[in-house]
């Protein structure tokens, strides 16, 4: 069968190390991560001050909490850090560590970022990996056998997620906007003129087009490149030049050096096995238990995982199933790894009608809105959607009554200029936000 | 080996594409980068510290007249006194969107021009003779604003006004103290404009959060908005059911609204154009649209802005003054004038930014 034949090349047996090196990386770079967070004072600006959040469809029971329960939780997720790196309760850090990331993730659209969800998303896989069987506390205080031998099984999964990132990273660029007219890095490099020695080139269209070029390419083939033995170390280069680059020149925080650090999981498993060597002598690990060959994994785990990167897999795609442009509508936008592919902003005024006097009010959203969250709605249909059926309710309070919101909104898209974005004479307040549902309201994009 | 090949080979399919690919642009390619130090220089020498000094000599003058009329109490000193109030919160007008840097350290904005000003809260002040003019709780009970009331009076004389003023020790004294502030804080952000602030500001030439460039845009929306519901919006009562606020305008007692709206919309284009206080046009905004090729419609998004300028500075000047009269009485031109400023904010906020790649925000953007 052939089911057997693949999951027999799945269990083949590999070194621990790999898994060991990655457990403990992670850990320690979500530990910065999440300190950075909180030190940078975000944990206020986007749980703690907004009046109201924007949720996600089907997530709307996902509440932000009270201040201190916001930063007990940013907290916890310090110390699920350290758990997953030294190994320590190493299954209940994973799995909080993943609820307490996704669920802060999920209180408002505003910060969603493809390398919040991409961490989700590891952190979810790290709940399933053996990744404490080895060099860890939880063996030294529960006295469990050192396992040098897993089934690849368990590496290919982060191999396979890292893959996917890239790939859907790399098919999203292939789009006339991006190869053709080098938009929107045409807009965005100028601004970097003045760095030395290449600040000069900036201003210069090829170097867009380049740019762009080089970024699409590097996208779709640095997996094949990656997951090759014998391309492994140069594509690697390519990995740590890519990603230095894009910190240079983009506000990205901390994701280009996630993925310097995840992508060596593609090394050869000696190398792990040597760094984790290197480890256990200069803490003095030592762990005389060993355990007799590989660990067993489950069908059952074969096939959700296989269900689950199909899912992956689909979702780029669901775009396909609404109408109008993708980057003008964002119908199908989120979680499908679209990154820096667009230049787009807007300005979104707000009318409230009162149904008593039929005057309407414009509405200042300053007021119920932060900066960020303005930004982000201004742009984004759902959301608009999601912020007049709070204003209604907000005007219905101050004793307007029978509520009818519409927004004039103005959008621009990599550099073409500001127009219409909806239409103006739809009651927002009464739309549907459901994803199942194609918002007709938005404005052809010529 | 294989893969860089492969790589190389698909960079060279990258050119023989790009060369093969006529440039849709109508615009030269720049044989050097923008200058943007020269930019902020014209900013700084030609627009924002003249307009500093020149305010600061109308406010000094305001002082003095004032110190004048303490001691004459005569109504002809007290209508110097009006004159020379109007001419320094006409040019405050000019200052007021360099909220940046020393400006934004002495939080000139909220010190010196917040309205309506709050006239029950000044007359409290007066009668007890113990306020804290610094405390956050006086910011709607000083700066012009309340100059405004305290020269002008509600529906009172000259006279009257002049008299009041005069025949009251804590009255001038109260006038006295927030004169001394605004002076304190002129000076001080001079001083350091001039000290340590200017070179630091012409050598930010970057556009993220903090660089120079990014205060100005920021700034100048942030004016343009305050024109815009401020000024305008708010006391034709577009945020309240078109019912018409007229107490809401600026300089409500002293019927000057008009000017120092038009004064306002007029330095905001003084900075897109680059236009010095002697009205020579330098480097601008609109030099480095132009110089990025930026696109609007069918043609360069400087003509679309310069354009809306045009037609908005053309409606709000065939409003009458003062707007608080004209609300009442002839909503529909201050409305006229309200539609074009939000066609220029649309312009200058959404479409100025996005083409400068002046990034406004702190937090991370979506990385790859």
């Amino acid at each position: 069968m052939a089911t057997n034949r693949s999951f027999h090349f799945l269990s083949k047996p590999t070194n621990i190390a790999p898994l060991v090196f990655f457990r403990i990386a992670f850990g320690l770079l979500m530990f910065i991560s999440i300190l950075r967070f909180m030190l940078k004072g975000w944990v206020y600006s986007m749980y703690v001050m907004p009046k109201f959040h924007f949720p996600y469809y089907g997530f709307e029971w996902v509440q932000a909490l009270p201040e201190s329960f916001m930063y007990a939780f940013f907290g916890a997720m310090l110390i699920a850090c350290l758990g997953i790196t030294f190994g320590f309760l190493y299954r209940v850090s994973a799995i909080s560590f993943f609820i307490l990331f996704t669920y802060v993730e999920l209180i408002d659209k505003t910060n969603y970022l493809n390398h919040y969800y991409f961490v989700s998303l590891i952190s979810f896989l790290l709940i399933f990996t053996p990744a404490n069987k080895s060099f860890s506390l939880d063996n030294l205080l529960f006295k469990r056998n050192e396992t040098t031998i897993i089934p690849q099984f368990y590496i290919l999964l982060i191999k396979v997620q890292l893959f996917l990132v890239y790939l859907f990273a790399g098919i999203a660029k292939i789009n006339t906007d991006w190869l053709f007219n080098a938009q929107p890095l045409k807009m965005w490099l100028p601004a970097f003129s003045y760095y030395p020695i290449i600040g000069s080139y900036m201003e210069h269209d090829w170097v867009a087009y380049l740019f762009s070029w080089v970024g699409c390419l590097y996208d779709i083939l640095i997996g094949f490149f990656l997951f090759n033995k014998r391309t492994v170390h140069i594509a690697y280069v390519f990995v740590v030049i890519f990603h230095a680059a894009t910190a240079l020149f983009f506000n990205i925080g901390m994701f280009p050096y996630i993925m310097i650090v995840a992508t060596v999981i593609y090394f050869k498993e000696d190398f792990h096995g040597k760094i984790v060597s290197l480890l256990k002598k200069i803490v003095h690990y030592s762990n005389n238990n060993l355990r007799e060959g590989s660990i067993n994994y489950s069908n059952g785990l074969v096939y959700f995982f296989v269900l689950y990167f199909s899912v992956q897999c689909l979702l780029p795609f669901r775009y396909t199933l609404y109408s109008g442009n993708l980057f003008w509508t964002e119908q199908g936008y989120r979680f499908s790894w679209r990154v820096m592919l667009m230049e787009k902003a807007g300005t979104a005024f707000f009318y409230v009608k009162d149904s008593k006097s039929q005057k309407e009010s414009e509405v200042d959203n300053k007021q119920y809105l932060t900066y960020m969250q303005e930004k982000m709605m201004s742009t984004q249909p759902d959301m608009m959607v999601d912020y007049a059926k709070f204003l209604k309710k907000e005007y219905e309070q101050m004793g307007y009554t029978n509520v009818t919101v519409r927004a004039q909104v103005f959008v621009t898209l990599n550099g073409l200029g500001t127009r219409e974005f909806i239409d103006s004479s739809v009651d927002l307040s009464r739309e549907s936000n459901s994803v199942f549902k194609n918002k007709n309201w938005i404005k052809q994009y010529e | 080996m294989k893969p860089l090949k492969l790589l190389f080979l698909l960079i060279c399919t990258v050119f023989f594409f790009y060369s093969c690919d006529k440039d849709k642009d109508n615009n030269p390619e720049p044989d050097n980068p923008f200058d943007k130090e020269g930019l902020l220089i014209n900013y700084a020498d030609a627009i924002i510290l003249p307009n500093y000094n020149s305010f600061k000599l109308s406010l000094d003058s305001l002082v003095l007249s004032f110190d004048v009329f303490k001691t004459s109490a005569s109504l002809s000193d007290f209508q110097l006194v009006k004159q020379k109030l109007h001419v320094a919160y006409l040019k405050y007008q000019t200052i007021s969107l360099t909220e940046f840097g020393p400006a934004e350290s002495e939080i000139v904005r909220m010190n010196f021009n917040v309205f309506p000003t709050d006239t029950a809260q000044i007359i409290a002040n007066i009668a007890s003779g113990t306020y804290d003019l610094s405390a956050a709780s006086n910011l709607d009970a000083k700066g012009f604003p309340a100059l405004d009331y305290l020269f002008y009076g509600k529906n009172s004389s000259e006279n009257s006004m002049s008299n009041l003023l005069s025949s009251s020790t804590t009255r001038k004294q109260y006038v006295t103290d927030i004169l001394n502030e605004m002076t304190t804080k002129t000076n001080a952000v001079i001083t350091t404009w001039n000290t340590t602030y200017r070179s630091q500001f012409i050598s930010s030439l970057n556009t993220d959060i903090g660089s120079s460039i990014g205060y100005l845009v920021n700034q100048l929306n942030f004016e343009l908005d305050y024109l815009k519901n401020a000024k305008v919006g708010i006391p034709l009562g577009k945020k309240t059911l078109n019912i018409p606020l007229p107490e809401k305008c600026e300089a409500y007692f002293g019927t000057q609204s008009l000017p120092y709206a038009v004064a306002t919309l007029n330095i905001i284009e003084d900075i897109y154009l680059g236009r010095s206080k002697a009205g020579i046009d330098g480097k601008g905004f609109d030099d480095y649209l132009n110089h990025l090729g930026a696109s609007y419609g069918s043609g360069t998004l400087d003509a679309a802005i310069k354009n809306q300028f045009s037609i908005a500075k053309t409606k709000l000047a065939a409003i009458s003054n003062p707007i608080s009269v004209e609300v009442i009485s002839n909503p529909n031109t201050v409305d006229a004038a309200y539609v074009e400023l939000v066609k220029l904010l649309v312009l200058l906020k959404t479409d100025m930014p996005s083409n400068l790649g002046v990034i406004i925000t702190y937090q991370d953007g979506d990385g790859d």
